[in-house]
Parts: C-alpha cells; structure tokens; sequence
C-alpha cells in the first residue's frame, strides 16, 4: 500500500509539473489549488485526500480509489453518490441544493439532515477540511455486499 | 335528480325488507320511549341488531363518510376496467398508461390546494398521512428537535401518534382550546421552543366543525421557523384552502370526505423550503421514496376526479349547505328551548352543525332517532367508553357532552330530509323531556346545579 501511495504521488506530481507547464502564463511556477477532504467510510476509517479547486466531489473520490458509487456519472439521476457532511458548519458553507438534486436526496439510504450528493459538491477554498461521510449503503440493493466498480 | 332514482333503485334491489310479522314487547320504559310509530309502512321495515327501523334511515352523518359521487364512480369504473397496468412499470404502454391516470389525478388534487402536483403523495387516507407526518418528521429531525405541539381536539390519529412519540421519549403539548373550539394564538406563540419540530393543528374539527385561524397559525409557524402541518381531511373542497397562504408545509387530504372513494388519501409535503421526512412505507422508493408501494390507479383516479368536482361545485354547495343548515337550526330552535350549538357558529363549517339538547339522556335520544343516521359525542359511539374528548376540552359539562348529537349535511342533502330530521329530533326530546324528572325541576325553578345527589 505504502508503494501505491509512493507511485499515485509520484504519478500526480508529473501531472502537476506538466499542468503547471501548461498554464505558465496565468500562473508561474504555481500548483492548481487542492483543498483537503477527508472521507469517513462505513466502517469508520478515515482517508485524506487533496482534491483540486473545481473538481466534484464524486471524481475526486473515484480518482483515489474511495467507495463512493455514481451509478448515474453525475447526471442527477440516482442517489448513489450519496455523502453526509460531518460538520453543520460546513454544510452551511456549501451551496443551497436545487431542487432536483433534493428530489434525488429524498430516495437516497440514510438521509440525514446535512446530506449532500457528491457529483453536486464542488470543491472550493472555503471548504478546505470537509469531512465527508459515506452512508452504509445506497438505495441499490447490495445486501450481499455487493460493491460496483466504477465505469 | 337521475341520480337519486338510480340509488333508490340500487338501494331496494340490494336490501331485503324483513317481512316477518312481530309482536311488539314492552320490555323496559326506554324502549317504550323509542318504539316507533304503529305499523303502518312495515313492508319496508327493516331488523337489524335488534333495532326494528320503518325504513332506510336519512344519512346525516357527512363528516363520518359521504356517499360516492356518481360521476366520480363512472371515472373510477373506467379506470378499473382499463388501466390495470402497474403504474410504476416504465417499460410498457400499460404501465404509462397507467401513469397517466394517476398523474392527471395529481394534478387536480394539487388545483384543489393550490400546490405544485410534485409535492402530493397518495397513500391510503388521512390517518395514514398522518402517521407518516407525525412520526416521520420527528424521527428525521429527532437528534435536534425533540418537542411537539398540536391542540387537544385533534382527530384521534394524530393524538396517537403524538402518544407514540411519547413514549419513545419526545415531548409533546397539548394546547387547550377556548370554549368555541379554537385555539389561542398567543398559548400556541409561547409554547413554541426552539426544539420544536412540528405543530399540527387541523383546519375543520370533525366532530364540531370549527375553523381553525390558519393563516395565523401559519404566520406564527413561520416566524418562528417550525414546520406546520394540517389535517385537512375534512377542509378539502368544502372551504378554500391554500397552501401558501397558510404557510402549511404538510398537508392530510382523504378521499371519502369529499364523494371519493374509502382508502385513498394524500399527503401534501413542501418542496420549498424543503422539509424531510423519514418513511413509514420503505420498499421501491414510490411517491418521491415517502410512501413505496403500488398505487391503485382507480381509487387515485377517483380522488382525483372527486377533488376537481369539489373544486368546481365548492361555491355552489356552500351556499345550498349553509341555507340547510340554517333550515335545520331554526326548525329545532323554534319548538325546542336548551339547545345548544358546540363550537363557534362564525367560523364554522357550514355542513357540521353539533348540537347539544340539555336534560336528555344521550343514549335514549340516539336510539329514538333510529331514524336519522346520525352520530354523537357520547359513550356510546366510541370503542372506549369515554365521552368525547373534543366536548371535553371545549369545557362542555358532561351531561351536556352525553347528549350531543352531530349533525352532517352535504352536496346530496335535501330539504326534505332536513325537515324530518327536525321532525323526528324535536319529537323525540319532547318525548324524553316530558319523562325528565330534571327537567321538571328546571320548569319549577329549581337550580339543577345546588341539589345534593345523596351518596349510596
């Protein structure tokens, strides 16, 4: 595991080089701004993850291997990428939901009151530190454990 | 007027007088007091759990149930016959088909009430939407919002969901009402705290009648940001309602009140500002995931039709229910004296009128109007046998509360019907005062209220 980390970084500190590269004249030499999100899983392991400025929330998960399912690809479609922010205040710091995202929010598991889909947050500077947390399921039936790998 | 010849029809085909000759048993003096008058249409007489009736009783009971609209059942024949796709099948006609029924449905009910169709939810009547109010949104919001209010003439399965949440720790007032019937604004402003999670006050009382002051109540709620739930099972389509001018963010409708069918109803949640709540029904995420389960397009296809029909004839059924009502008022106030009206008679409800007839026993005055299906606030009627609780916290005395009788008139009322229902109500309390010893002593002056009733 400690390899893999060693490898990912190795891997997204070229890619960092090369999109510094590429956007030399806006911004010398500096990194794209990254903001830190912590996923909480069922189990109650915690992940840090850097996340770019802009990214959503869900292919940010995806990126770093996170069991996060987004059935739909970000579509508004299902519930699946159903994520609970931890903190009150953060939650408050996020964006008021539309109404089509709260009628995907109504069918998901486990509802509570500062969920979230995760394909509708954004990473922006003011969250830096969210913790996010992954319900124990999501309204597709895996009672048998069943875990979907992302497309 | 077709309508009525077709009911009578179905009526006398579908009921089988008892032609059995019986002698007539002078068992007790109370039976004496109701036995009926001398046999002269008893072809037609009718034997059931002992009770002998000359014939088919005058249906006074609306706000029990109300018969079906027959045009409300020629939609609902339709739709039985030919939408029997299930309505939550996307791939095939049937199943759109179907859900075009019910989504036409969706879109009167939600006329009626001046809301979005997307926030109506059918389920199976008021008492479950209800339930599913109550216990739900406490349960969603039950790690900040502990505390419920609601009044203490609410029907009696909000009472028992508040009793429920009771018991699993929430806390809950009951607001009083004053004498007629409505709640205090400003008892209802002070017992809001800032753990409350829900009030529920329901707009027209089901056994007095009585108009809430919903836009008040609403603007408190949302000074105060608390979620308000109604029960409006018997406000639909008989007095306007508005969601957004009331403020409402739940709404409880049900079917039969309203010439629809028995075992539909519907739920009306906010979309905006978002309210959630936790589902009774879990299962295939139906109706927005609050109420799973198949729906049955004829009975919510009846809903709906009743629902438009309730819409379009309000106005004209107000007007002929309040000139009944005013029939039947006066027409007992002219030849009886103590009769008093249970509730505020301004902000009431036409179609209810709740009357209580002092030195009358209740019970021998329900079973001397054998003749008029009505029902009454007493023992007698409930499944316990405690008096009504809504003539209780009216601060209705008891003996009052036995003798109260309920009246309910409706679209399919007539004149003559309200006349004999005078009739026969004026005659028989005449009969049961006349044998009052209580009575008596009112007439010579005595104050009832000094005797000394020795103790056995």
């Amino acid at each position: 595991r400690q390899s893999r980390t060693f490898q990912q970084a190795l891997f997204s500190n070229t890619l960092n080089l090369y999109t510094s590269f590429s956007t030399s004249s806006e911004k010398c030499g500096e990194e794209t701004e990254k903001i830190n999100v912590t996923f909480v899983d069922k189990d109650g392991e915690e992940i840090h993850i850097k996340v770019p400025v802009g990214m959503n929330i869900l292919e940010a998960a995806h990126e770093n291997d996170i069991e996060l399912e987004g059935a739909c690809e970000c579509s508004l479609a299902c519930s699946t990428c159903h994520v609970i922010v931890m903190d009150t205040e953060y939650y408050n710091k996020l964006e008021e939901p539309t109404d089509e995202e709260n009628d995907m929010l109504d069918l998901a598991f486990a509802l509570t009151e500062t969920s979230r889909l995760g394909c509708q947050v954004i990473a922006k500077p003011e969250i830096d530190g969210i913790r996010l947390a992954i319900p124990s399921a999501t309204r597709n039936f895996a009672v048998d454990g069943f875990v979907p790998k992302p497309h | 007027m077709a309508s009525k010849a077709i009911f009578s029809t179905l009526r006398r085909s579908l009921t089988k007088p008892n032609r059995a000759v019986s002698r007539r048993h002078h068992l007790s003096t109370s039976s004496a007091a109701t036995a009926s008058e001398p046999y002269a249409g008893d072809e037609h007489a009718i034997v059931m759990k002992g009770v002998r009736i000359s014939g088919r009783p005058l249906y006074l009971d609306m706000q029990s149930t109300t018969p079906l609209d027959p045009r409300v059942f020629d939609a609902m024949n339709a739709s039985s016959i030919y939408d029997y796709g299930n309505p939550h099948s996307r791939t095939h006609l049937y199943g759109w088909e179907a859900e075009n029924a019910v989504e036409v449905a969706r879109i009167q009910v939600a006329k009626l009430i001046g809301a979005s169709p997307k926030e109506i939810v059918f389920l199976s009547g008021a008492t479950e939407a209800n339930n599913t109010v109550v216990k739900g949104v406490m349960h969603f919001y039950k790690d900040k919002k502990r505390h419920v209010i609601t009044t203490q003439t609410e029907h009696k399965c909000v009472l028992d969901s508040c009793r429920h949440l009771q018991q699993e720790g929430f806390e809950v007032t009951y607001l009083p009402v004053r004498t007629d019937g409505l709640v205090d604004l400003e008892m209802l402003r002070e017992a809001i705290r800032p753990d409350t999670g829900l009030v529920s006050v329901m707009a027209v009382n089901n056994e007095i009648g009585v108009v809430q002051p919903m836009e008040e109540i609403g603007r408190i709620c949302k000074e105060h940001k608390v979620p308000f739930h109604t029960d409006a099972a018997q406000a639909i389509g008989k007095i306007p309602v508005d969601v957004e001018k009331w403020n409402v963010s739940f709404m409880s409708m049900s079917g039969h009140k309203i010439y629809g069918p028995k075992g539909i109803g519907a739920m009306y949640v906010r979309r905006r500002p978002r309210v959630r709540l936790e589902p009774l029904m879990n299962g295939g995420g139906q109706e927005r995931g609050l109420r799973s389960g198949t729906l049955a397009t004829q009975q919510v296809v009846g809903f709906g039709v009743a629902c438009e029909l309730a819409m379009k004839e309000m106005e004209y059924d107000e007007k002929w229910i309040k000139r009944l009502q005013e029939r039947l008022l006066n027409g007992v106030r002219e030849k009886l004296d103590g009769v008093v009206v249970n509730g505020s008679l301004e902000s009431r409800y036409a179609g209810n009128l709740n009357l209580s007839f002092a030195y009358v026993e209740g019970e021998s005055l329900l079973m001397g109007l054998k003749e008029v299906a009505v029902s009454s606030g007493s023992a007698c009627t409930s499944a316990s046998l405690e008096p009504s609780y809504v003539l209780r916290a009216l601060g209705v005395d008891e003996d009052m509360a036995h003798t109260s009788i309920r009246f309910g008139i409706g679209r399919f009322t007539t004149e003559e019907e309200i006349d004999k229902a005078v009739e026969l109500t004026v005659k028989q309390v005449e009969k049961l005062r006349e044998m009052s010893p209580l009575y008596e002593m009112v007439k010579e002056g005595i104050d009832i209220k000094n005797i000394q009733w020795s103790q056995h």
